[in-house]
């Protein structure tokens, strides 16, 4: 140990670059808590590559019985090339999701603490996490996405590109609902509930599975309001150029909702007290 | 003088639980000043308040010259803060957590780098700078934290309760990097129920119980309150013919074979008392002398020991159901 002369001043920025500094703070260390932690790269791409095989193989046969009736019904593709948009998005979103939950983690281990009593803008350091978060959920689902993509023999490449910007969009809506939903909870079992209540439906009125156009109302309005209809229809349609809502409405969609979880998810961060 | 912590009518309302009920202090530049009292007295939620993270039912305070409530991130600008439980990342380095909460505070990375290898290399973890938290101990964490803490320069350092639940060896390691913080002329605010850290570390110490300050001032001015030292003497046979001349330093209490007396100072009297039993030829078993402890302070004030909140169930099972609800 030696003296030190504490009280010296540190240098310190300011304004815009203060904010920019921060938020990649937040970035770097989601990220570098992603590669200290293998197992989520495993469990995030495991999750779907099990219904590819077992409901997607399944369904996928007992559709091939019915031939052109089939590609009819899912507008010209195998019923497995209609589920890899949606499975590989249900990766992204999933992904997202635990960003909320790294929040709930983040309190109870203290660590929230540590960054409500910094100085930093409150909205930019939570929006780096929740960007961090998104980054980690991309690079699973792209893995992903390729996996399926040399199974299916998918060769577009501007498909995959927009996939790459779909996708990080993706994890991003779901991230700010997960850290809305966080922020609100008091207890990780209650995130935990009201998650596993509203994934599924969200998931199977996306149009993930099967197509929305059948539907009668109220499901067919509740998919319509659904925030994860969007970007699944603009997947689909980014990879195979099928999509069964006005494209002007799934991108317009996929955005207004997007920002208006992240204005939720800021504002009540920014209100944010330990009690 | 100059206050760095202005404190006015601060409350703190839980429901139908008044956690701290309208404390009033002012703490000067450069001074050590503690919070001392048991656990559920309000220390903690003090000090949230004053580092902005806990909002006021009422009352306002002024830290390093901001109003916590209307300009908390002025506040939090220029404090640093050691909070009771760890609020360090364990996946991440010891050197990777400095330098997040650098950036955090607006120090640029370069910076933030050579300020956290200075810092870890003052409270002695310098070896550790590449090794991920969750391989320290309970003191390593500790002292990472208040080097982590002194990264933005803070006028104050907020410690809650530094050494809780660290082993002697590590609390004496925290307590010397206090010391040597003191010499800096770091202002520090401390929590604590441990009377001997408030005496051994605060320039001044506020004794709260039950959400309000009960008495206030330095450790020696506060242990007056009480007024006196005791020295017991233990001898073997007829004591009753020194009593007078015992009398003369002090008021004398009797016991079977003991004889109490209490005494303004009781070191330079000691030689004295010594003396007396040595002419009179009685044998003296045992001598010893006491003066009071801020426990004893404590006692005086609320007819209950600091101690007696230690180890009791209820206590451990509120500090549980609190932990789990922050």
């Amino acid at each position: 140990m030696k003296t030190l002369n504490i009280s010296r001043d540190v240098r310190r920025v300011s304004g815009i670059r203060f904010h920019i500094q921060a938020f990649t703070a937040m970035v770097y260390r989601q990220l570098v808590r992603f590669t200290r932690a293998r197992s989520r790269l495993i469990n995030a791409f495991t999750m779907p590559i099990i219904w590819l095989v077992f409901f997607g193989l399944g369904w996928a046969s007992a559709f091939n019985r019915l031939g052109p009736v089939a590609r009819m019904l899912f507008k010209g593709l195998s019923y497995i090339e209609y589920l890899i948009p949606g499975l590989v998005l249900m990766s992204a979103f999933t992904g997202g999701l635990i960003s909320g939950l790294a929040i709930i983690f983040d309190r109870e281990f203290g660590y929230l603490k540590e960054l409500l009593v910094t100085p930093a803008s409150r909205p930019i350091s939570l929006l780096g996490r929740l960007v961090g978060d998104s980054i980690v959920a991309t690079i699973q689902s792209t893995i992903m996405l390729i996996i399926l993509m040399v199974v299916t023999e998918y060769t577009n490449i501007l498909g995959f590109i927009a996939m790459i910007g779909i996708m990080l969009v993706t994890s991003l809506l779901a991230s700010t609902i997960g850290a809305s939903l966080a922020l609100s909870m008091a207890s990780p079992e209650g995130f935990q509930a009201i998650v596993n209540l509203i994934t599924m439906p969200m998931i199977f009125l996306s149009g993930a599975f099967y197509p929305l156009d059948t539907l009668k109302p109220p499901l067919s309005i509740l998919a319509t309001i659904n925030p994860l209809t969007h970007p699944v229809q603009l997947a689909r349609w980014a990879m195979y150029g099928v999509i069964e809502e006005p494209l002007s409405l799934a991108i317009v969609g996929t955005i207004v909702y997007t920002l208006i979880f992240t204005i939720l998810a800021t504002v009540k961060y920014r209100r944010t007290y330990v009690a | 003088m100059e206050y760095v912590i202005i404190a006015e009518k601060l409350s703190k309302r839980y429901g139908i639980i008044e956690a701290v009920r309208g404390v009033s202090f002012r703490i000067r530049r450069g001074e050590i000043y503690g919070f001392l009292g048991p656990n559920g007295a309000g220390k903690t939620t003090t000090l949230g308040m004053l580092t902005t993270i806990i909002k006021p039912t009422s009352g306002e305070a002024y830290v390093a010259g901001y109003s916590i409530t209307k300009e908390p991130w002025k506040v939090r600008e220029r404090i640093g803060v050691v909070f009771q439980d760890p609020t360090v990342d364990k996946n991440l380095t010891a050197l990777e957590n400095m330098v997040i909460h650098g950036l955090m505070y607006g120090i640029p990375r370069r910076e933030a780098k050579r300020r956290a290898l200075e810092l870890l290399e003052f409270v002695g973890l310098k070896g550790f700078a590449n090794v991920q938290v969750k391989k320290f101990s309970g003191g390593m964490i500790r002292r990472l934290e208040i080097a982590r803490a002194l990264m933005n320069t803070p006028e104050i350092l907020f410690l809650d309760e530094p050494t809780i639940g660290l082993d002697p060896q590590s609390r004496a390691k925290v307590w010397e990097v206090i010391r040597r913080l003191r010499r800096e002329g770091v202002t520090i605010f401390l929590t604590t129920h441990y009377m001997d850290e408030a005496e051994k570390l605060c320039d001044r110490v506020a004794i709260i119980d039950h959400g309000v300050i009960i008495a206030e001032g330095n450790p020696e001015k506060l242990k007056s309150l009480i007024g006196s030292d005791l020295i017991y003497v233990e001898a073997n046979g007829e004591v009753k013919d020194i009593i007078r001349r015992l009398s003369d330093y002090g008021e004398v209490k009797i016991g079977r074979n003991m004889i109490t007396l209490k005494v303004k100072d009781a070191p330079s009297i000691l030689p004295e008392i010594v003396k007396i039993f040595y002419k009179t030829g009685i044998p003296i078993r045992s001598i010893k002398y006491s003066r009071p402890s801020l426990d004893d302070v404590f006692l005086y004030l609320t007819g209950r020991r600091l101690r007696d909140e230690e180890g009791d169930w209820r206590t451990f099972a509120r500090l549980r159901f609190r932990r789990r609800f922050r």
